[in-house]
C-alpha cells in the first residue's frame, strides 16, 4: 500500500513538472489513434459494402445477333470452360425492351416511337462468389469479349473498378496511419519520459544512493506511459465516435448514401485499439528507461 | 561488520587516493577517520557505501563483497547504510522534510511513520521551523544538519558521516554528536570522517588517521 502511495505521488510530481510536454504527448497519442481508427473504420465499412456489391456482380455480354439454340449451347460451353459460373441467362431483344420499359416506369411513353428491337440481345453471366477479385473479373471479361458475336462486355456498374482501387488506396493509407500511430506513440512517450528523466537527474541519482530499487524508480515512469496510453487512446476513440455520429447525422437524409449503412466498430475492436495503444506507450517508456536509467 | 582488505583506489595515474587499506570495523562500533584534507577520508567512505569501486582489494559488509553487488541486492544494502555526504546531495528544490523523507520512502515506510520521524529529527537538530523550507534557501550549517537527518532517518544499521560539523558552532556540534551517539547506542555502526578535533578529542572510540592515502595510525581515544 505504501508502495502505491509513493509511486502515485511520484507520478503526480512528474506530471506537474513536465505538464506541457505531457499534454503535447497526450494530444499526439489522441490524434494518432483518431487518425488511424478513422481510416480503419472507413476501410472496414468499405469492405462490408464491397461484399454486398460483389453479391450482385454480373457481367453482361452484348451480342450482335440473337443466338439460336445451337449457338447458345456453344456459348454456354465456352463460358464454362473459363470457370464455373453461378448462372447464365440469355436475354432476347424483346426481354431487354421489356426490362427497359419496366425501369422507365411512368415514362414508358418515350419508347413509343422506337422499334421494339432497338436493344441488343445479351447474355447475363453471374460469376461464382469466389471470383471476387477485380483481376479475375477483368480476365473473365476479356475472355468473354473474345467469344464469337460479342460486341461489348459490361460488368455491373462501371465504378466497381474505382471502388476496388479506392479500397486498395485506403488499405495503404491505413497502413501508413498505422505506422504513424506506432511511431508517434512510442517516440513521443519515450521523448517526454526522457525529458522527465533528464530534468530529475540529480534526484534519480540520489534515489539510487539511498537504496531505491529499480522498481521504485521505474514503476512511476511505466505508469506514466500507461496513463498516456489509456487516456490518449480513449480520447481518440471517443472523438472518433463523436465524429462518426456527426457524419451519420449529416448524411442520414433519405436518398443520400442510404444504400450504405455506416456502422461503428464493435466494442472488441475499440478495446483492442486501446489495448494496443497502451502497449505501445508502455513500450515507449520502457525503452527510454532501458537507455537512460541503467541501474 | 566492515572488513577492508588491502583496498586501494586510484582515480588516475598520479592520483592514488587510497593505498592498501586494511581495517575492520565491528558491528555497533563508533569509528573515527581523521587526516588532513586530501588524505582520502571521503574516498574511504565512498568505497564502503559502494559509490566507488576499489581499484584493488576487497571490501565486505556483513560478509558480502559490496562492489560486486548489483540491482536489488545493492539497493537493499544501501537502504541499511545511511550516508551524510560531504557535499550534502540535497534536492535543493524540495523542502527539508521532503529531503529527509526520501531515505524512508525508498523502503516503503508508512506515511504517518515518516511524518513523525521527520518531525522528531528536525526537533533534535534545532530545525523545527525549517520543516517546510526549500533546502536551497537554507544556510550551509542547516543544510548539513538536514543531510545528517536524512542519513539516520531510516534507522540504518550503518551510518557513514563525512565532515558532519564543518559549518557548525560548538553548541550545534554538540547536538549532532549527541544524536550520532544515540544512534550508536541503539546498535548502529557509526563511521565519522572529520578533521574537527572537537568531536574526537574526548572519545573513547577508535580513531584511524590517514595520511596521503595510507593508514598512519589506529589508536583508541583516551575517553577523558
Ligand atoms: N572523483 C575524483 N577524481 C579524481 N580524483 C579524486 C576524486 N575524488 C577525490 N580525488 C582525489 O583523491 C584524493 C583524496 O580525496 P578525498 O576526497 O578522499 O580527501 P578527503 O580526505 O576527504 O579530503 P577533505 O578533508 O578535504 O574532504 C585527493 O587528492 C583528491 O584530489
Ligand atoms: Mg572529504
Amino acid at each position: 500500500m505504501s508502495f502505491w502511495f509513493t509511486v502515485i505521488r511520484q507520478v503526480g510530481r512528474n506530471l506537474r513538472q513536465t505538464w506541457s510536454s505531457q499534454l503535447m504527448t497526450l494530444l499526439t497519442v489522441t490524434l494518432s489513434v483518431l487518425i488511424f481508427s478513422f481510416f480503419y473504420l472507413v476501410y472496414t465499412n468499405m469492405l462490408k459494402w464491397g461484399d454486398r456489391l460483389g453479391d450482385d456482380l454480373s457481367l453482361i455480354v452484348y451480342l450482335e445477333e440473337e443466338p439460336g439454340p445451337e449457338l447458345r449451347e456453344q456459348l454456354i460451353k465456352k463460358i464454362t470452360t473459363f470457370d464455373e459460373v453461378e448462372k447464365i441467362s440469355f436475354i432476347t431483344r424483346a426481354q431487354a425492351y421489356q426490362r427497359f420499359a419496366e425501369q422507365l416506369g411512368q415514362n414508358q411513353d418515350v419508347l413509343n416511337d422506337l422499334p421494339k428491337d432497338f436493344l441488343p440481345p445479351s447474355i447475363e453471366v453471374i460469376p461464382l462468389k469466389n471470383l471476387r477479385s477485380l483481376n479475375q473479373v477483368k480476365l473473365f471479361s476479356a475472355y468473354l469479349e473474345k467469344l464469337p458475336g460479342t460486341v461489348k462486355v459490361q460488368y455491373g456498374h462501371e465504378w466497381i473498378e474505382k471502388f476496388y482501387y479506392f479500397t486498395k488506396l485506403l488499405s495503404i493509407v491505413m497502413l501508413l496511419s498505422g505506422t504513424l500511430l506506432i511511431l508517434t506513440t512510442i517516440f513521443m512517450v519515450a521523448y517526454t519520459i526522457r525529458l522527465t528523466i533528464l530534468g530529475r537527474k540529480d534526484e534519480l541519482e540520489l534515489l539510487k544512493l539511498v537504496g531505491a530499487t529499480n522498481n521504485y524508480i521505474r514503476v512511476p515512469f511505466l505508469l506514466e506511459g500507461l496513463l498516456q496510453g489509456i487516456l490518449g487512446s480513449t480520447f481518440g476513440i471517443i472523438s472518433l465516435y463523436i465524429l462518426f455520429n456527426w457524419i451519420k447525422l449529416r448524411f442520414s437524409d433519405p436518398g443520400y448514401l442510404t444504400m450504405f449503412e455506416f456502422s461503428f466498430f464493435p466494442p472488441t475492436v475499440s478495446i483492442t485499439i486501446v489495448g494496443i495503444s497502451i502497449l505501445l506507450c508502455t513500450f515507449g517508456s520502457f525503452s527510454t528507461m532501458q537507455k537512460f536509467l541503467r541501474v | 561488520m566492515i572488513e577492508m582488505i588491502k583496498a586501494s583506489k586510484v582515480y588516475s595515474e598520479d592520483v592514488e587516493a587510497l593505498k592498501d587499506i586494511s581495517v575492520s570495523i565491528a558491528s555497533g562500533e563508533m569509528f573515527f577517520i581523521i587526516g588532513m584534507s586530501g588524505a582520502g577520508k571521503t574516498t574511504l567512505l565512498k568505497l564502503i557505501s559502494s559509490m566507488e569501486a576499489p581499484t584493488s582489494g576487497l571490501i565486505e559488509i556483513a560478509g558480502q563483497p559490496v562492489h560486486l553487488l548489483k540491482g536489488y541486492k545493492l539497493a537493499r544494502l544501501r537502504q541499511k547504510i545511511g550516508v551524510a555526504y560531504q557535499d550534502f546531495k540535497l534536492l535543493t528544490d524540495r523542502t527539508a522534510a521532503e529531503n529527509i523523507a526520501i531515505s524512508m520512502e525508498v523502503s516503503y515506510k508508512k506515511p504517518q511513520i515518516i511524518r513523525k520521524r521527520v518531525k522528531d529529527l528536525l526537533a533534535a537538530l534545532d530545525l523545527t521551523d525549517k520543516h517546510n523550507k526549500i533546502t536551497g534557501e537554507l544556510s550551509r550549517g542547516e543544510q548539513q544538519r538536514v543531510t545528517l537527518a536524512r542519513a539516520i532517518a531510516n534507522s540504518p544499521a550503518m551510518i557513514l558521516v563525512d565532515e558532519p560539523t564543518g559549518n557548525l558552532d560548538a553548541e550545534t556540534t554538540e547536538k549532532v554528536i549527541k544524536l550520532l551517539t544515540k544512534c550508536n547506542k541503539s546498535g548502529a555502526t557509526v563511521v565519522i570522517a572529520t578533521h574537527d578535533d572537537l568531536i574526537y578529542r574526548h572519545t573513547p572510540h577508535r580513531i584511524m588517521e590517514l595520511q596521503k592515502g595510507s593508514i598512519l595510525s589506529v589508536i583508541r581515544g583516551n575517553g577523558l
